[in-house]
């Protein structure tokens, strides 16, 4: 294996509500190489935040394992967890609510420099603002203003701004576009790009928006009801989709393309609760190709051919 | 006039909006000219802030009031002055005629109220019938869009979003408009959710004849539901054509910018180029042209220059000055960049 820096075994976070217990994500393992970046996409309340939130230990997991550079980070102490934190950052989707409205831009880029001590004085602290201020594309005479100031794709800079200062490997980008114009999602996606390769930077990306996390991952999760459902690289996901579930996914995309009536795979129903699901293939109340043993075995995640893992019974067949 | 009460469902002239701020005044609509041809969908693009919702609420004549106000321009519905109505009339005319899809199913329907009595208000407005011929108007019109009839008695919070946009679809069609104004409908949507939705509306709206106005920022669904494109920036329409106008030979430079800001689904290595800057400040708009701030192949004149609309085809309309003779503009080329 090459330099591996996550590696998830496993995980699982379950959630108790009133009408039972909830399994936000449901036996999630991968492995996500240095330097790459691993989408994960999926519909709304398919877990992909929650496993964003999970692997930083944002949400405590209620089993399984997440190996950060061979360290165990749901084993280590809260003194630990705080100095890895600082390897382990988040860029969260909507730059409306995720900055303090009562700091201002330098407060928010400079609150992880002062909590970690980093300088020793506000200058040096002060100028390392800058210098990441300048990294991400926002003018120097911002340094001053609220974010209620700033527009959603200015904000969205100052997340990134925040994440990269204490010199992170590892960034969860968590719909980091999902809420911006298309002109300023691609100055994003630009930037975001830009920061890996200078950086060598490491990505999990997350996103619903399957073009985009085409255009920027180098492999691709698919997940559906906390379960991961095909795992591949890009290429390879995108030309030859493989579970039923990703085909449809595949397929329900508007091209911005003319001549191109692709044949729409339109799925039936919507998807089902995610509270006590029962044993058998989540998928397939909604799957054209569901078979009675769907209904009562769950698919495990099988490796097809190298480097493309499947979970479907069928497969092969269609 | 007389031709227009045929072809045209909707005809829009020089349509003016302002907001009056404490900031100043907000330029939202800067004089737009757009028309609906009888059973055609026409796609609004645009960016937040472009305004192409306060559009669709000045044709329902929904635009707050202060501080909104029309300052210029004609609305024309199926021939008739919009403007000339009453109050009352227009009443009448929101929901039978005209009926608007909002963005977001979470916060348009009524969550003490169950979606039949929300279906069926809307029938006993427009139509002579009593509550129990509207109820089972209301579920009739339930099941038409996909939604058991036996739902009807349940509360909004019961259903999911895209169930939510088919309630909304259900109440926006149920008086059989013929204009639909679609703002953004399936933004909130996931996509396989959308493309049920999308398919839907299609479906009706082939059935009933409906004209369209289809507002949104996602380049796929033009391609896959419109007839016709405007590309509006600034309060201004850019760019007017077909589908293959506007796919095909791609005029103006902000449109150019919308596309090249996509990612290639079938080629990810092609680099995005996206349009540098942000959109202006509609108290402070521009002088010139009010993309030249953003265009890259902006030259002097087009900071003082307001573009003239050029006629490319019978079809297609750009306002740029490129398109005008001796103003020295070019496109092409990649610019200064």
């Amino acid at each position: 294996m090459s330099d591996v820096l996550l590696d998830v075994r496993n995980l699982k976070k379950y959630f108790n509500t009133p009408n039972g217990v909830l399994h936000a994500v449901d036996d999630v393992t991968f492995t996500l190489e240095r330097g790459k970046t691993l989408g994960v996409v999926g519909e709304s309340g398919c877990g992909k935040s929650t496993t964003g939130r999970a692997i930083l230990r944002l949400h405590e997991p209620t089993s399984g394992e997440v190996f950060f550079e061979g360290k165990d980070v749901t084993k280590v102490s809260n003194q630990e967890m705080r100095h890895l934190r600082s390897q382990m950052q988040i860029i969260f989707q909507d730059p409306f609510a995720s900055l303090n409205p009562r700091k201002t831009v330098s407060e928010i880029i400079g609150e992880p420099l002062r909590l970690y001590k980093v300088h020793k004085n506000k200058k040096e602290q002060q100028d390392h603002v800058l210098e990441l201020m300048e990294l991400v594309g926002l003018s120097e005479r911002l340094v001053n203003t609220y974010p209620h100031e700033l527009d959603g794709g200015r904000r969205q800079r100052i997340g990134i701004a925040r994440a990269l200062a204490m010199r992170p490997k590892f960034i969860v980008c968590d719909e980091p576009v999902s809420a911006l114009d298309v002109s300023i999602q691609a100055q994003i996606l630009n930037l975001l790009k830009q920061l890996q390769h200078d950086l060598g930077l490491t990505y999990i990306f997350i996103t619903h928006d399957l073009s985009v996390v085409n255009y920027f991952s180098d492999e691709i999760m698919v997940m559906y009801l906390g379960k991961v459902v095909e795992h591949a690289s890009s290429e390879k996901l995108f030309e030859h989709p493989t579970h039923p579930y990703t085909k449809a996914l595949l397929s329900a995309i508007p091209v911005p393309k003319l001549g191109e009536k692709k044949k729409r795979i339109l799925l039936k129903g919507e998807i089902t609760s995610p509270i006590d699901p029962k044993p058998g293939c989540r998928f397939a109340p909604r799957c054209e190709y569901a078979r009675p043993e769907c209904f009562e075995r769950t698919p495990e995640l099988k490796e097809n051919e190298p480097g493309h893992f499947v979970a479907c019974h069928f497969s092969g067949e269609f | 006039m007389a031709e227009n009460d045929v072809k045209y469902t909707l005809d829009i002239k020089d349509l003016e909006v302002q907001f009056k701020t404490v900031d100043g005044v907000v330029r939202a609509v800067n004089g737009i000219d757009l028309s609906i041809q009888k059973g055609q969908t026409l796609g609004l693009v645009g960016e937040t802030g472009a305004g192409k919702t306060t559009t669709a609420l000045s044709i329902l004549r929904l635009v707050p009031d202060p501080p909104g106000k029309i300052t210029g321009g004609t609305i024309t519905l199926e021939g008739k002055d919009l403007f000339a109505f009453s109050e009352k009339e227009m009443e009448t005319i929101r929901g039978s005629q005209v009926s608007m899809i909002f963005q977001d199913p979470m916060t348009s329907l009524n969550p003490v109220m169950t979606v039949g009595d929300q279906i069926a208000e809307v029938i006993q407005l427009h139509d002579k019938i009593d509550q129990k011929g509207a109820l089972e108007k209301a579920k009739a019109m339930l099941e038409m869009v996909g939604i058991p009839g036996n739902r009807s008695t349940e509360y909004p919070h019961q259903f999911s979003g895209g169930m939510k946009q088919r309630v909304i679809i259900a109440m926006a069609l149920v008086c059989n408009p013929h204009l639909l104004i679609a703002d953004e409908p399936t933004t909130a949507l996931d996509v396989t959710i959308q493309a049920q939705v999308l398919d839907l509306m299609q479906k009706l709206r082939e059935k009933y004849g409906t004209s369209m106005l289809m507002i949104t920022h996602d380049l796929g669904i033009v391609a896959e539901v419109c007839d016709d494109v405007s590309i509006m920036y600034a309060g201004r329409i850019v760019e007017h054509g077909t589908l293959e106008d506007i796919f095909e030979s791609t005029s103006h430079p902000y449109t150019e910018g919308l596309f090249g800001s996509l990612p290639n689904i079938e080629n990810r290595q092609e680099q995005l180029k996206p349009i540098p800057g942000l959109m202006p400040d509609p108290t402070d708009l521009p002088s010139g042209c009010t993309f030249h701030p953003r265009c890259k192949y902006c030259k002097d004149i087009c900071r003082s220059r307001v573009p003239a609309v050029t006629k490319l085809s019978d079809t297609h309309l750009v306002a740029c000055l490129a398109y005008e003779e001796g103003t020295g503009v070019t496109l092409g080329g990649d610019g200064n960049e």
